[in-house]
């Protein structure tokens, strides 16, 4: 098991959840992160942190959601790590907006 | 952890984002502690059992009843047997100084019950620690991000010790080495810059072949090893028998893998070793810890901050252990019994002057966590047998008691906690009221002290004060500390030099005989003991066997060299480590929990998978004379050759079986402190 990012991440990026991975399980492109399920150890600590909840403890995971389990096992395979804070995407707040968070 | 509370109710929990070893986080088994709290099975009533023992079929009574129908009971068994009849079992499935530990000690010393020898964890590596350096809290875990080589030893620190990944993963970054010493490829073992497989139970081979190194290759720092050890040209000596090519043959390790060991670890100052748990469970697992505490005084690794071993902060606080146990009410010559053994003191089949005729267990479920798993149900399904159990849930061990009482969780009482992981008091401030009428441990043993008519007020404080009375608040190390300071902040540090200035050893200063690293152990002349802090205080009935005064290689117990029929008809090694998602067997009945940790299953290297036509996800039977358990099959890389790897902490009810790795696991103790031996056991994997 592992906590996933779903959904909300896109267009956001917001980047907090990597200053307080302590196994720095991140992975991501310029559009938004991906978490490496097989370094996660499911502390939790990046949900509260994440401004627009887009991350997921993946027993949470509403049906809609589950695509996002494998999702970021792929992706995360893929694509480098990520474990420094950036600007968020220029939409970030525009989406934080529309998200209702 | 921060508890959020909305009309009466935990609603959520959190790591607290200001404390410097955890920083806001929590962990796997934590996350939702509101879900055990608020679990529609909690047990939150006295209750009787209705239907036969195991069937787990109870009915509520009250309070009074319950209290006089032990008391009842209790007396009778006194008149008729003695108190020793009486056998307390508990150990820590709840922390704090109120709560945890120690909380019945002083009733069942008071009682004259036998004499619980609690040796679950670090018994062997306490003892073994305590000979060679003393009770000294060793390395700071926070001064491993100092340190420039860390060996991570028999730690799964991911899954176990998480809150202190991020000091060695800085030190990492600052460019230190780190290495991974396990049998099995843990994620820190991914994340290391080494990972040495080693068989289970054959790391002292390797630790004693570093210290031939050492000692050959002119690598020892000498003004240290002058100043500060006694006993080095003994142990120089001794040690030539353990060659790397020796301990390559035991260990599976390549010599040179081992000398390279052995000089990075010397060159490379400060040195940090990081030991876990699990080190001591196999034959020669006491004198392994010997070894391995020896090693920094060898390379003067305890010079700089960021150097020495770190084994257990727990020595760090000073507690006021006489006053928790009150080992002095105990009748002088009170039995003992070693928990590791209760199946066997329940059937019979351990020599007792007297049987068992009551248990009264509380902090604990031994059905899962103690070996030999066939007898102890035989045990508990004794129909003489008066088992009394506070729990939380239904366990497998509750099933089989006739009087199930309400415990609280840690969020319905109040506590004081020392740490097992870092150096800060904390307080267990009460959240919310007690869910039904569960009581907390304190006031059940104040219920039961009145329903055997204690007359000593000392059974009667209520919590504030047993808070009050459990430190030596004038030590050193409290200073600035007061009950009033830890409930306005939730934590403090103990008064000693901050992480990066905390060298306690630069300069010897050892709380051992000779205040010296003792190489050759002093102590060891006293034969064989447990730390009394794990008997309820009693010295009592000490093992007293031969101890080793040099560290010496003890081979398992169970191998192909030294039981080959044995071997031949189960060849492969079981470890049960200890589940990511659990403690012990605290929260296999939650569903998330259960979720993230997935159904009891056991990790095969694939080339014994395929040996046994076992594929991924086979269902199979992991069984050796003692018993058999069915698990799922995860074939993986994990595992090394020849070890198969079952986390523990599964519930025999919800296994397909009804058996757990417990089944399997021996009672044979290791040779320091009465430890496990559940790494040094052979059994065989087939599919079911």
């Amino acid at each position: 098991m592992t906590h996933v990012v779903t959904a909300n991440c896109d267009q956001c990026r917001f980047t907090e959840c990597v200053t307080v991975c302590p196994v720095a399980c991140f992975r991501g492109d310029g559009t938004r992160l991906y978490i490496e399920p097989d370094l996660c150890v499911d502390c939790g600590a990046c949900v509260p942190i994440c401004p627009v909840h887009a991350i997921v403890d993946s027993f949470d995971l509403l049906p809609d959601q589950e695509v996002w389990l494998e999702t970021n096992r792929t992706q995360a395979k893929l694509l480098p790590n990520v474990r420094e804070r950036s600007t968020p995407l220029a939409t970030a707040a525009q989406r934080q907006a529309a998200l209702g968070y | 952890m921060m508890v959020k509370v909305k009309d009466g109710k935990v609603t959520r929990v959190e790591g607290n984002p200001s404390h410097p070893f955890t920083q806001g986080r929590l962990c796997a088994k934590t996350n939702h502690y509101e879900e055990r709290v608020n679990h529609a099975e909690r047990v939150l009533y006295p209750m009787r059992r209705v239907g036969p023992k195991g069937a787990g079929a109870f009915e509520r009574i009250s309070w009074q009843d319950a209290l006089s129908e032990i008391s009842t009971r209790w007396r009778g068994i006194i008149a008729e047997h003695g108190p020793t009849a009486i056998l307390p079992y508990s150990y820590l499935g709840t922390q704090g100084l109120v709560n945890g530990l120690t909380v019945g000690d002083p009733f069942f010393n008071k009682l004259g019950a036998t004499v619980s020898e609690r040796t679950f964890c670090d018994s062997a590596a306490c003892t073994a620690y305590i000979m060679t350096v003393g009770p000294t809290p060793g390395m700071d875990p926070e001064s491993f991000q100092y340190s420039k080589l860390i060996i991570l030893w028999a730690c799964n620190m991911l899954s176990t010790n998480a809150h202190m990944w991020p000091f060695v993963e800085k030190a990492q970054r600052n460019g230190a080495k780190v290495i991974v010493i396990d049998p099995v490829r843990t994620k820190g073992a991914q994340l290391a810059d080494q990972h040495i497989r080693i068989k289970p139970g054959t790391d002292a081979a390797l630790a004693l072949a570093m210290m031939n190194v050492i000692v050959n290759e002119n690598l020892v720092d000498q003004d240290y090893v002058d100043k500060y050890t006694v006993g080095y040209e003994e142990l120089k000596a001794h040690v030539q028998r353990y060659t790397p090519e020796f301990a390559a043959e035991e260990t599976g390790v390549d010599a040179q893998v081992i000398r390279t060991l052995a000089r990075e670890y010397a060159a490379t100052q400060p040195a940090a070793i990081r030991i876990g748990v699990g080190i001591e469970r196999s034959a020669g697992g006491g004198q392994l810890v010997r070894a391995l505490t020896s090693l920094p005084a060898l390379v003067g690794a305890w010079r700089k901050t960021g150097g020495g071993i770190l084994q257990l902060p727990l020595w760090a606080f000073p507690i006021n252990w006489a006053g928790l146990h009150r080992a002095d009410l105990t009748p002088p010559g009170t039995r003992v019994i070693n928990q590791w053994h209760l199946g066997r003191a329940l059937t019979g089949e351990l020599p007792l002057d007297k049987p068992v005729q009551s248990l009264f267990v509380y902090n604990s479920n031994p059905v899962v966590v103690a070996p030999d798993q066939a007898a102890l149900l035989k045990g508990l399904s004794r129909d003489d047998l008066f088992t009394v159990v506070s729990e939380h849930f239904i366990t497998d061990t509750a099933r089989y008691a006739d009087l199930l009482l309400p415990a609280t969780t840690q969020a319905e009482q109040v506590d004081l906690m020392f740490s097992w992981g870092h150096f800060y008091m904390t307080h267990n401030a009460q959240s919310v009221e007690p869910m039904g009428e569960a009581v907390s441990n304190s006031e059940l043993f104040r219920r039961l002290a009145k329903a055997m008519d204690f007359d000593d007020p000392f059974f009667y404080r209520d919590d504030e004060q047993i808070m009050q009375d459990s430190m030596l608040w004038d030590n050193p190390a409290m200073a600035g500390i007061t009950m009033e300071t830890l409930r306005a902040t939730g934590y403090m540090r103990l008064t000693m030099p901050a992480p990066e200035a905390y060298a306690p050893h630069a300069e010897g200063n050892f709380p051992t005989p000779s205040g010296k690293v003792e190489l050759k152990a002093s102590m060891a002349a006293g034969g064989n003991f447990v730390l009394p802090v794990f008997r309820q205080g009693s010295n009592d009935h000490q093992d007293g066997s031969p101890v080793d005064a040099l560290p010496t290689y003890h081979a398992r117990h169970e191998s192909a060299t030294k039981t080959p029929e044995l071997a031949a008809k189960f060849p492969l090694s079981m470890m049960s480590p200890k589940s990511h998602a659990f403690i012990n067997s605290n929260y296999p009945n939650i569903k998330r929990q259960f979720a993230h940790q997935g159904e009891q299953f056991v990790m095969i290297s694939p080339g014994d998978a395929a040996q046994r036509g076992i594929g991924q996800n086979a269902v199979v039977k992991v069984h050796n004379a003692r018993g058999a358990f069915t698990a799922v099959a995860r074939v993986t890389d994990d595992a090394m050759p020849g070890v198969v790897v079952a986390p523990l902490g599964y519930w025999v009810d919800k296994t397909r079986s009804h058996a757990t790795p417990a089944a399997l696991n021996p009672t044979a103790f290791a040779d320091l402190g009465r430890a496990p031996t559940f790494s040094d056991n052979l059994v065989e994997v087939s599919l079911a």
